[in-house]
C-alpha cells in the first residue's frame, strides 16, 4: 500500500477526465480533419480516418458512442472532405446499426472477429462509394477499390490501438 | 469485448423507453442521411452554400500547412539540385540556348500571325483572368480528383470557372467558397475537355481516368493518330475553356486512342488562375448535373 505511494506522481488520485463521455465523439470528428493534410494526390489511397476511429471506437466498446450521433459525426466528416453531403451520415448510422445487430448475435467477439467485422463495413462503405460515384457521372472498375480497401484494413489495428489508448487515458487508468 | 449492459433494459421503464428512443434516433439518422444522399445526386447545387461554408472553415487549416509542407519540401529538393551540378549546369544551359531560340521563332510567328488576323479583320477575344490562388490539398480518400485552392468568391471565383497554371489546364471550379474553392481536376472521371492534337489539329475528347491520367480518343474513326509524347491543347468548343491552353501529353497508346499525362501537375504547381469562361453563356452549363457525363 506504501509502494503505491513511490510510483509514478499522481498513481492514487486517477480518475475520469472531465470530458470523458465527449472525448470519443471529438477524436472521431478530429480524425475526419486527417484528410485535410496538404497532399495533393493523384490516386485516392487514403482510408476514410474518421470511420476507421468510429469503427474502432464502436467495436471497443458500445456505449463511447451512442448510435445516433453518428449522424452529426457522419454530416462533419461530409463537409470537411467535399464527399456528396448525406453520403457519411448514411454510411456512419448504417454502420453503428449494423454493428448493433452483430451484438446480439454473438456473446463474445475476439480481436480476429472484430477486424473482419471492420473490414467487411468497410467494404460495403466502397461499394456504396462507388455506386454514389457513378450516380454522380463518375463511373470507374470495381478493381479500383481494391488498394483503397487493402490500405484501410491493415490500418484499422492502428486505429484500434489509438482507440483503446485514448479510452485508458480518457478514464484515468 | 462482452456485449452492452443497456441492450437488455430490464425493469426500468426509463430504460426501456431509453433504448426505445435511441434506436429510434439511430434509424432516423439513417433516413435522414440517404433522404440528404438523395438530394445530392438530384440537386448538387442545392448545397452550394453549406459546402462554400465548409471549405472556407477548412481552408486556413489547409493553408497553414501547406506553407509548412512547401518548406519541408524545397529542404529536399533543394538539396538535390547540388548533386551532380556540374553536368546539370551544363544541360540546362544547352536547353536554355535551345529553348530561347525556339521563344524567337515563336514570338516571330505570333507577330505574323496577328498582322494576319488583323487583316481578314478576325475579332478575337482575350481571356481575363479572375482571381490566383495557390493549391492547397486533394481529395486524399476518394476516387474522385478534387483540389482546393486559395481563391473564393470573395475574390470573384464562380462555380464553373475554368482553372489553369502556367503550364496548362488544371480543372473547372465546382464549390466556391467565401475564401476557398474546390476544383475538378482534368484527371477525373467526371472531367471531360474538348481537345485537340497540336501536331495535326485532330478534335479529340480528353476524358480523365481517376488515377492522374486523361484518357484521349479522337472524334473521328480511324487510324490511331496519337504518337507518344503528342500534345494535346483545348480547342475552345463547348466554350468553356479558353482556346490552345495545354491539357495533357501522351505517353502509351491505347487500341483507339491514348493515356495521356496532364501537362499541370496539381501537385507542383505554384499558381493557378481562375479565368472567366471563354464565352460567357457557357457559365450555368458548367455547373455539374448528375449523370450529364454518363455516355
Amino acid at each position: 500500500m506504501v509502494r503505491t505511494a513511490l510510483g509514478r506522481p499522481g498513481a492514487l488520485d486517477r480518475r475520469p477526465k472531465k470530458l470523458a463521455r465527449a472525448i470519443p465523439a471529438l477524436s472521431v470528428a478530429l480524425a475526419s480533419l486527417v484528410s485535410l493534410l496538404p497532399i495533393v494526390a493523384e490516386v485516392g489511397w487514403m482510408p476514410d480516418t474518421g470511420f476507421l476511429l468510429l469503427l474502432a471506437w464502436r467495436l471497443l466498446r458500445s456505449d463511447a458512442i451512442p448510435a445516433w450521433w453518428a449522424a452529426p459525426l457522419g454530416l462533419w466528416n461530409d463537409l470537411v472532405l467535399g464527399l456528396p453531403i448525406g453520403f457519411s451520415v448514411a454510411v456512419w448510422t448504417g454502420a453503428m446499426i449494423l454493428l448493433d445487430l452483430s451484438d446480439r448475435r454473438t456473446m463474445w467477439r475476439d480481436y480476429w472477429v472484430e477486424w473482419l467485422l471492420a473490414a467487411l463495413l468497410l467494404f460495403l462503405a466502397e461499394l456504396f462509394r462507388r455506386e454514389v460515384d457513378a450516380a454522380m457521372g463518375a463511373p470507374y472498375p470495381f478493381v479500383t477499390i481494391l488498394a483503397p480497401l487493402a490500405i484501410a484494413i491493415l490500418t484499422f489495428p492502428l486505429a484500434a490501438f489509438v482507440a483503446s489508448a485514448l479510452d485508458r487515458w480518457r478514464l484515468g487508468r | 469485448m462482452a456485449p452492452q449492459q443497456s441492450a437488455r433494459p430490464g425493469w426500468s421503464r426509463r430504460a426501456q423507453y431509453g433504448l426505445f428512443f435511441s434506436f429510434l434516433a439511430a434509424i432516423a439518422g439513417l433516413l435522414i442521411g440517404l433522404g440528404l444522399l438523395a438530394l445530392s445526386l438530384v440537386a448538387p447545387s442545392a448545397y452550394a452554400g453549406v459546402r462554400g461554408a465548409a471549405l472556407d472553415v477548412t481552408a486556413p487549416v489547409r493553408s497553414s500547412l501547406n506553407a509548412v509542407s512547401t518548406t519541408a519540401e524545397g529542404l529536399f529538393s533543394g538539396a538535390g539540385s547540388y548533386w551532380d551540378s556540374a553536368r546539370q549546369n551544363a544541360r540546362l544551359r544547352r536547353e536554355n540556348d535551345a529553348l530561347r531560340r525556339q521563344a524567337i521563332q515563336a514570338r516571330a510567328i505570333l507577330q505574323e500571325n496577328k498582322q494576319l488576323k488583323a487583316a481578314l479583320a478576325l475579332r478575337e477575344k482575350s481571356v481575363q483572368s479572375v482571381a490566383s490562388g495557390r493549391i492547397v490539398g486533394s481529395s486524399l480518400e476518394s476516387e474522385r480528383r478534387f483540389a482546393v485552392i486559395s481563391a473564393g468568391s470573395g475574390d470573384g471565383v464562380a462555380v464553373g470557372m475554368p482553372v489553369r497554371a502556367a503550364e496548362g489546364l488544371v480543372g473547372r471550379v465546382i464549390d466556391a467558397g467565401a475564401t476557398a474553392a474546390r476544383v475538378l481536376l482534368v484527371s477525373d472521371r467526371a472531367n471531360i475537355v474538348p481537345s485537340r492534337l497540336l501536331r495535326t489539329g485532330q478534335p479529340v475528347i480528353a476524358t480523365g481516368r481517376g488515377d492522374g491520367t486523361v484518357d484521349l480518343r479522337p472524334l473521328e474513326v480511324g487510324k490511331n493518330p496519337f504518337r507518344r509524347g503528342d500534345i494535346v491543347v483545348t480547342s475552345g468548343t463547348g466554350g468553356l475553356y479558353a482556346p490552345n491552353v495545354p491539357v495533357a501529353q501522351v505517353i502509351r497508346l491505347d487500341d483507339d486512342g491514348a493515356i495521356a499525362i496532364p501537362m499541370a501537375d496539381p501537385a507542383h504547381v505554384s499558381f493557378a488562375l481562375v479565368e472567366r469562361p471563354f464565352v460567357p453563356a457557357a457559365l450555368p452549363q458548367a455547373e455539374p448535373i448528375a449523370g450529364e457525363a454518363e455516355r
